[in-house]
């Protein structure tokens, strides 16, 4: 019997199995059941206590539906299981690691430890709430197409670009690159997984839990949160119906899920390298989930905090934010963006890593300036939390902060500027490859310059007292968040397909891919620049008629740029289907992922490789990054 | 790098530089400048143009120039480049000097924020309340008298004190420039030196709830004797003894004609049902004609005109106007409809 693979754990099929073994049936009851008890212990306590009325509708969705019932759901499918029975004193289950790892595509819906199937897991359902997330994009963009209300009620409308935002942030870019990352990470370090397998995958089931309760704001009474990503109190606390609540504890849940990936991946980084990778040899996109994970750790805290002191306010009548009894509004703002800006940084700099191997691989170069490059990482995280305030230039908060805040923000720009200019000095003389992956760093490239350079127009607190609040920086955000990071992901996923399925992506379909999401992105885009300079402000459902012809090219255009996404689905499914067979190398890179099997072993190295170089060791013949002993498996099969 | 390199990269630098200076400069992207504040703004944003074309066009042009020079000879052919590692000198250079034009873009910068704040001697004050769905806008120094509105004298500085009574808003006039929240607790302040004659858009900028796309108002720049005579005018109808008189101006003091039609008001709103029709909305409705406008002022969503939206009139009216008040513009609206 092979021992790299297993036996697959045997299934008792039996009812009983079925109902209280770990799975999705569990899962369901026991949702209901938690639910159920969260709901009692309310009820039950104001009636104790003589608060009436008993059935507070509020207070009883929010413990028993987000909070309890949910806790319910997580236990149910299983992710508490081994630490419940080590607590309790019961034998756990043996540890044979036959759960581990994927054989069919059943062992993709249920807990798993394994750090690819995680990975797996992670990018389909970003994915799919990318797809929801769009879906409410262009909708809105089909109401503003012409002045005057279509289609949308405006509640719906608020809501509209406000769950928009939302599962943009918190259920695909943060958690894409989280799961990209998961399954890179501990192949490049050369481990055999995460540091807390478990708890990983806990983290994982934590996302649909949040994205369906931020979709499902919409169908609750009052309509969805209306109030902006960003929700500002009063309106966000005490002005909103009950689907605000649905967005202040879908985001502690999406927070949850972020903060203990990031404690994994720290954990994972600083203690599980193979031996003779140093910091100074780590891939630069380890470089870049670590210092991301520095960042999370730190504010993700924060947001919430702020998202507790607004549901409070909403559904305990706290005084927070209520003025009348000596709250301040503007301390909601200081919070949240501690958070939220750091949050951007968040969903770029794992980009960055992506972007430091996408092109250093296809210009068949090492990296220019590894040093410098790993440095301005860490001057991003610092720098970063020095910049809050430029969110909140008009805000009516001290006015002398806006100096200090702007000269950090205008920094910032310069490490950054530095993994530009980075980048193109590694492609400078070298030998480039315009594979898919290459097409959209180079995407990236010039489009994140775009953003950048708008992001420093911005922090010149002049020209945001005129731009803040307008269409220009919705123009700003797209650039660096679409053009910026999502063209990384996209990049991250054509460019590991082939480790992670095993088969190849069609590379025609690729490139068309991305010329239809550069042409569609750059038309839809651009002219919110000219439309925001001029005095159209953002989340409004109508405006000023002299706007309505870019309006509607804005429309036509984001429509073009919606379909392109289809041709990518239809690559991504076709080719994990039946597309060519993927050698364990395509692109010849160096770093250790690609030195094992197309998909990797379940448990990723036979022995422990050791680390001898750089793994940017491009043009010097014979540099190796790492000695790796030959695959056991390939031996039993018969190939070389 | 090589002579012919520089050459070639600068080439394509100045074609690339060349069309962004295009697009920067033929389609129209600023609103006209109607306050010295918005001048010096205009300013700042078309110095961070031009620092932004100069270093788009250096990346294009490096971009474009990489992608035609170095490309692999064939697509199967995985040969490694040269293995140049880096260079302290060039590493130096681009940290140096985008550092110096970032600090450059910050003296600019706070030496236009402070001219833009300081209002000078004797500004003229103006409090600027901004509630959902509507602005209202009163002169402290001409007896409190309120205007739905905003006119401002042609030259001369404005500190606009700004409040609200429920959520955050924020005030803007694009052609202004200046922009300021309004925050429920706080007395924020912006300063404004109008220098146009013209009427501009009174804008909210953030978002304040179901009506914050129809938020809006007027800013009128007048000549000084113009709006010395305004004053004048609008002080005499406040302390008038009539009710009709002195319910126009609770209807001007209210910001009514942000959102209603009424021709005897010269108010053209939109938003909400013409006033001018009330005596048929009333016989729609089937009530008498002055308990209908009554209850429409004090309870607006009992009885929602057929094609206008719900939840957009405040229903705070019945709390602010004292019984005086809601009985004069009742008055005042009776008198004017002309329908």
């Amino acid at each position: 019997m092979n021992e790299a693979h297993p036996p697959a754990p045997a299934h008792h099929g039996t009812a009983r199995r079925l109902l209280l073994g770990p799975g999705w049936i569990r899962a369901a009851w026991m949702f209901a059941l938690f639910a159920l008890i969260g709901m009692g212990l309310v009820l039950g306590l104001r009636a104790i206590a003589g608060w009436h009325p008993v059935f507070d509708n509020s207070i009883v969705v929010l413990v028993s539906l987000l909070v309890t019932g949910p806790v319910g759901f997580l236990a149910g499918i299983g992710c508490f299981d081994y630490w419940v029975y080590y607590a309790l004193g019961f034998p756990t289950r043996p540890e044979d690691h036959s759960g581990h790892g994927a054989r069919t595509w059943k062992d993709y819906f249920r807990v798993n430890t394994d750090h690819k199937v995680i990975g797996v897991q992670y990018l389909t359902t970003t994915m799919v709430f990318f797809l929801i997330g769009g879906l409410l994009a262009i909708l809105v963009r089909a109401e503003l197409a012409r002045p005057g209300i279509q289609f949308f009620d405006t509640q719906t409308y608020n809501g509209l670009f406000s769950v928009h935002a939302s599962l943009m942030i918190f259920l695909f870019i943060i958690p894409a690159f989280a799961g990209l990352a998961n399954f890179v990470v501990p192949l490049m370090l050369g481990a055999g997984d995460m540091a807390f397998p478990r708890l990983n995958a806990l983290s994982f089931w934590l996302l649909p839990i949040a994205g369906i309760m931020m979709v499902a704001s919409f169908l609750v009474p009052g309509g969805a949160f209306a109030c902006g990503w960003t929700g500002y109190v009063p309106l966000c606390s005490t002005h909103q119906p009950l689907g605000a609540v649905f967005f202040n504890q879908a985001v502690q849940w999406a927070g949850a899920s972020s903060i203990m990936t990031a404690l994994n991946f720290l954990v994972t980084i600083i203690t599980m390298r193979a031996p003779g990778m140093t910091f100074w040899r780590l891939p630069l996109l380890v470089w870049a989930n670590f210092t991301t994970s520095l960042l999370v750790v730190i504010a993700t805290p924060f947001i919430a905090g702020s998202q507790f002191f607004s549901m409070f306010d909403h559904v305990m009548h706290t005084a927070f934010f209520q003025t009348a009894q000596g709250g301040y509004p503007l301390g909601y703002q200081h919070i949240f963006w501690f958070y939220s800006h750091p949050a951007v940084y968040i969903m770029m700099l794992p980009g960055f890593g992506i972007m430091s191997e996408v092109i250093s691989t296809f210009s068949r170069k090492p990296i220019f300036g590894y040093r410098l490059m790993a440095l301005s990482l860490m001057a991003i995280v610092v720098l970063g939390f020095s910049v809050w305030a430029h969110h909140m230039f008009v805000s009516g908060m001290a006015s002398w902060l806006r100096v200090p805040m702007m000269i950090t923000t205008l920094l910032i720009a310069v490490p950054t500027g530095i993994k530009i200019f980075s980048w193109l000095a590694t492609m400078w003389e070298g030998k480039l490859h315009f594979n898919t992956p290459m097409l959209f760093a180079l995407g990236f490239l010039s489009m994140f310059v775009i953003g950048g350079l708008s992001g420093v127009m911005l922090g010149a607190v002049p020209v945001d007292i005129h731009m803040n609040q307008t269409y220009f920086v919705v123009a700003h955000i797209h650039y660096v968040l679409f053009g910026g990071s999502v063209f990384t992901i996209f990049a991250g996923i054509y460019y590991w397909f082939p480790k992670m399925t095993g088969k190849m992506y069609d590379e025609k379909l690729g490139k068309l891919h991305f010329w239809l999401t550069f042409v569609g992105f750059n038309l839809t885009f651009f002219p919110m620049h000219i439309l925001g300079t001029e005095g159209m402000p953002r989340r409004v459902a109508d405006y000023a008629p002299k706007f309505a012809d870019l309006n509607m090219f804005i429309s036509l255009a984001s429509f073009g740029l919606g379909a392109s996404t289809l041709v990518f689905l239809y690559n991504m499914i076709t080719s994990w289907r039946s597309g060519e067979i993927a050698p364990s190398n395509p692109w010849h890179a160096m770093t250790l992922e690609w030195q094992v099997s197309s998909p990797p072993p379940i448990f990723n190295f036979d022995e422990i490789p050791q680390v001898v170089g750089s793994p940017y060791g491009y043009g010097i013949p014979g540099a190796k990054h790492a000695i790796l002993a030959p695959s056991k498996e390939g031996q039993e099969v018969g190939v070389t | 790098m090589r002579k012919g390199q520089i050459l070639a990269v600068l080439g394509i630098a100045v074609v690339a530089g060349g069309i962004a200076t295009a697009v920067a400069v033929v389609p129209t992207w600023l609103p006209v400048q109607a306050s010295r504040e918005a001048g010096r703004i205009d300013f700042t944003i078309w110095f961070t143009i031009v620092i932004s074309i100069v270093i788009f066009a250096v990346v294009a042009a490096v971009m474009i120039y990489s992608i035609y020079r170095f490309r692999a000879p064939q697509a199967d052919d995985w040969s490694e480049g040269p293995p140049v590692h880096g260079s302290t000198g060039l590493e130096i250079v681009w940290t140096v000097i985008p550092l110096l034009i970032v600090t450059s873009i910050a003296i600019v910068s706070a030496i236009v924020l402070s001219r833009n704040g300081s209002a000078g001697n004797n500004p003229l004050q103006v409090d600027v309340t901004a509630v959902q769905y509507s602005w209202s806008f009163t002169y402290p120094d001409a007896h409190g008298l309120t205007s739905s509105v905003l006119r401002l004298p042609k030259d001369r500085s404005v500190v606009l004190t700004i409040s609200t009574k429920d959520v955050i808003h924020s005030f803007w006039v694009p052609e202004f420039g200046q922009k300021q929240d309004a925050v429920p607790g706080l007395h924020t302040h912006v300063h404004i030196t109008p220098d146009r004659l013209g009427s501009y858009p009174v804008i909210c900028v953030e978002l304040c709830g179901l009506g914050h796309s129809v938020m809006r108002s007027t800013a009128i720049v007048m000549t000084p004797a113009a709006f010395d005579k305004w004053i004048k005018q609008q002080t005499a109808a406040i302390t008038s003894p009539s009710a009709s008189a002195s319910g126009a101006a609770v209807f001007t003091n209210n910001g009514c004609g942000a959102c209603h039609t009424l021709v005897a008001a010269k108010a053209t709103g939109k938003i909400g049902p013409d006033l001018d029709k009330l005596k048929a909305y009333a016989q729609q409705a089937g009530q008498p004609l002055d308990q209908f406008i009554s209850e429409s002022i004090t309870d607006p969503n009992k009885y929602i005109q057929p094609g206008y939206p719900k939840s957009v009139m405040p229903g705070t009216f019945g709390a602010s106007l004292s019984k005086a008040q809601l009985d004069a513009l009742v008055q005042y609206l009776i008198d004017s409809a002309k329908g």
